[in-house]
């Protein structure tokens, strides 16, 4: 049975290994070359601190048009191959079967349908497994240069483009693959849905499901420029940064009707030009609005994730999506055995 | 009477509320060559997909070689079975499946099906997708046969094919089976092919068994009346009719006899062909159904 799955699979395994063979020779020399160019822009700044590009390094380096196509492609491709696994391996893995009606050939040989299916899952998921490794490790260390600068790898985009996300999407959107094919028996349908869950899963999670891993950290300050984002450690998720906080210690919206009335005074001062009133007043520079509010107990509030949580985060996160893959082989057993072929 | 190779009882399959195999009863001699007739939609596929365990029966039971059908390497490595639509992998060649018969069987006669299909002259190194209709049902029959299987279930193999693939088809089948132990179920809707290898036959339509026997006491036991209309009425005890067609004077029946049964002397005799007989048990049911 082993060798018959292999021989059903092997010119998709061969095509991804291309893919990936082609995404290591974008990631490989533009990681060297990046690290090269990160370093000697360290050693430049320490011997001349005054160069104009040292005060921010990430506004400088890498920021030509080329890099932003490499950047893009890197997303691209950690997010796509993924997603391909579950198209193009999983997706026909049992729709086609089901749709050339060669199920009815491999079912009818001397091997159950329960280890048929067993031996092109692990076939599929094994390769899947293989294949995130690899992928991951293989990004994750091109991306150690953006991660060291920008200290951005927490937040969304990038949190799910390495450490060990791109592994969990892999055996998912590939068991989301099988189990659709098996569901609906149409490779094209299957197709569909397995992009549509990629999307939902991905958008939800980032969005709505990954702050709720761990109560994130709160920190107040007074209202100033500057002020709430010293407090807030480099490399944190922040969710919520600089809202405002009545003296009741209710978060309202920096709008000038929430504000005491003295303080709404000083807005007039700054009403714009066209006679509707000001929906937001900017907390910069020293403004008569704001040490109004200061005056009157109200405060600047910020949410985040601190960078210490960075792999736990991943370890939940990844933990989820392998207790769905499961839950989608259960799924997929449930689909095959129980049904007419 | 030798053994019984498949036996059912009262085997029901539903789709949904629509019953396509009810009430079936059917038992066939191992070594024997079934014909499984009846028009389109008679529940043909269906029955034999239950038999193979491809799908699971909604009502009844079934013992095939003496076990219930299930997907199981012990049940199904004594039966070979060709889906209607003879599927095979497009893309492999015929020795990719011989291959793939090597490695998802425990016995597999690789030397028969290889020099079966030299013979037949069908190139083993061509994607399948590639080779006419009638190349194709000769891999797969060579493939079922190479499982060495001890019951073969046939879904109208040789409906798609032309007059002379579909011949050599049945060459093929017939020297398979002259090669010994071999029982074959086979389902078509095309009597006179049948005739010619069969030696059972099984008749179904509306989704029941109308008919299930030797086919030389089938012949036996049928009669083609002709006579007068009111002559017709009156067949006496062990005569029943199983299909009438009228002029204004005069009646033509199909009739089977229980043993010891007197034929009406007053009416012409003909011996039906099984096509005959076939077409009639069809044709009751159909008004069976009708009414």
């Amino acid at each position: 049975m082993n060798w018959f799955a292999w021989r059903q699979h092997r010119k998709q395994f061969l095509v991804f290994g291309i893919l990936l063979a082609l995404f290591a020779a974008l990631l490989i020399p533009t990681s060297i070359n990046y690290w090269h160019q990160y370093q000697h822009a360290l050693t430049t700044c320490a011997t001349n601190p005054n160069t104009p590009s040292c005060s921010d390094l990430s506004s400088s380096l890498f920021t030509s048009s080329v890099d932003g196509l490499v950047r893009i492609g890197a997303v691209l491709g950690t997010f796509g191959l993924p997603i391909l696994l579950g198209l193009f391996i999983g997706s026909p893995l049992i729709a086609k079967e089901y749709e050339e009606g060669t199920n009815k050939l491999a079912w009818t040989q001397s091997v159950s349908r329960r280890k048929w299916l067993t031996v092109r899952l692990a076939w599929a998921l094994g390769f899947a497994l293989l294949y995130g490794i690899v992928l991951t490790l293989l990004i994750t260390w091109w991306s150690r240069t953006l991660n060291t600068m920008t200290q951005y790898r927490f937040i969304q985009g990038h949190f799910e483009t390495q450490g060990l996300m791109p592994i969990a999407y892999s055996m998912f959107f590939t068991a989301v693959g099988f189990m659709t094919g098996a569901w609906f028996r149409k490779t094209l349908l299957s197709f569909a849905v397995t992009f549509g869950v990629f999307v939902l899963c991905t958008a939800s999670f980032a969005n709505w499901i990954r702050p709720h891993y761990m109560t994130p950290i709160t920190v107040t300050s007074e209202i100033g420029p500057g002020a709430i984002d010293n407090k807030i450690p480099a490399g944190a998720w922040v969710l919520k940064r600089g809202d405002l906080v009545n003296k009741n210690g209710r978060e309202v919206s920096f709008d000038v009707p929430n504000f005491p009335s003295e303080c709404q005074q000083y807005t007039q001062n700054i009403q714009v030009p066209n006679g509707g009133h000001i929906a937001r007043v900017k907390a910069s520079g020293v403004d008569p609005v704001i040490e109004c509010l200061n005056r009157y107990g109200f405060h600047q509030v910020a949410k985040y994730q601190p960078p210490y949580r960075y792999w736990d985060f991943q370890r939940i996160e990844a933990g989820i999506y392998l207790g769905m893959t499961a839950l989608v082989v259960g799924a997929t057993y449930w689909l095959v055995l129980r049904r007419d072929a | 009477m030798g053994a019984t190779a498949i036996q059912t009882k009262q085997l029901g399959k539903r789709y949904g509320s629509f019953w396509a195999l009810e009430n079936c009863d059917i038992s066939v001699p191992e070594g024997s060559v079934s014909a499984l007739v009846g028009p389109n939609g008679a529940g043909k596929s269906t029955l034999l997909k239950l038999l193979v365990g491809l799908s699971s029966a909604s009502k009844g039971a079934s013992e095939v070689l003496g076990k219930s059908p299930v997907q199981h390497e012990d049940f199904l490595s004594d039966i070979g079975y060709l889906a209607q639509e003879i599927p095979l992998y497009k893309s492999l060649n015929a020795r990719d499946h011989i291959a793939m018969g090597k490695n998802l069987n425990k016995r597999w006669d690789e030397k028969l099906v290889v020099s079966r299909l030299k013979e037949l002259n069908i190139p083993l190194d061509r994607p399948v997708g590639k080779l006419s209709g009638g190349q194709r049902a000769q891999v797969a029959l060579a493939l079922a046969l190479a499982k060495k299987p001890k019951l073969l279930l046939l879904d109208e193999p040789v409906a798609a094919l032309d007059p002379l693939a579909r011949h050599d088809f049945l060459a093929s089948l017939a020297q398979a089976v002259a090669d010994g132990g071999l029982t074959v179920v086979m389902s078509s809707h095309l009597l006179a092919d049948l005739e010619r290898v069969s030696d059972h036959v099984i008749v179904l339509a509306a989704g029941q068994t109308q008919l299930c026997d030797d086919i030389e006491t089938v012949l036996a036991e049928h009669k083609l009346l002709v006579g007068p209309r009111e002559h017709a009425k009156a067949l006496g005890d062990g005569v029943h009719v199983i299909h009438e067609t009228f002029t204004p004077k005069q009646s033509t029946l199909l009739v089977r006899m229980s043993k010891g049964a007197k034929l009406p002397a007053h009416m012409l005799q003909h011996e039906p062909n099984i096509e005959e007989i076939i077409l009639a048990y069809m044709g009751q049911a159909k008004e069976g159904g009708a009414a």
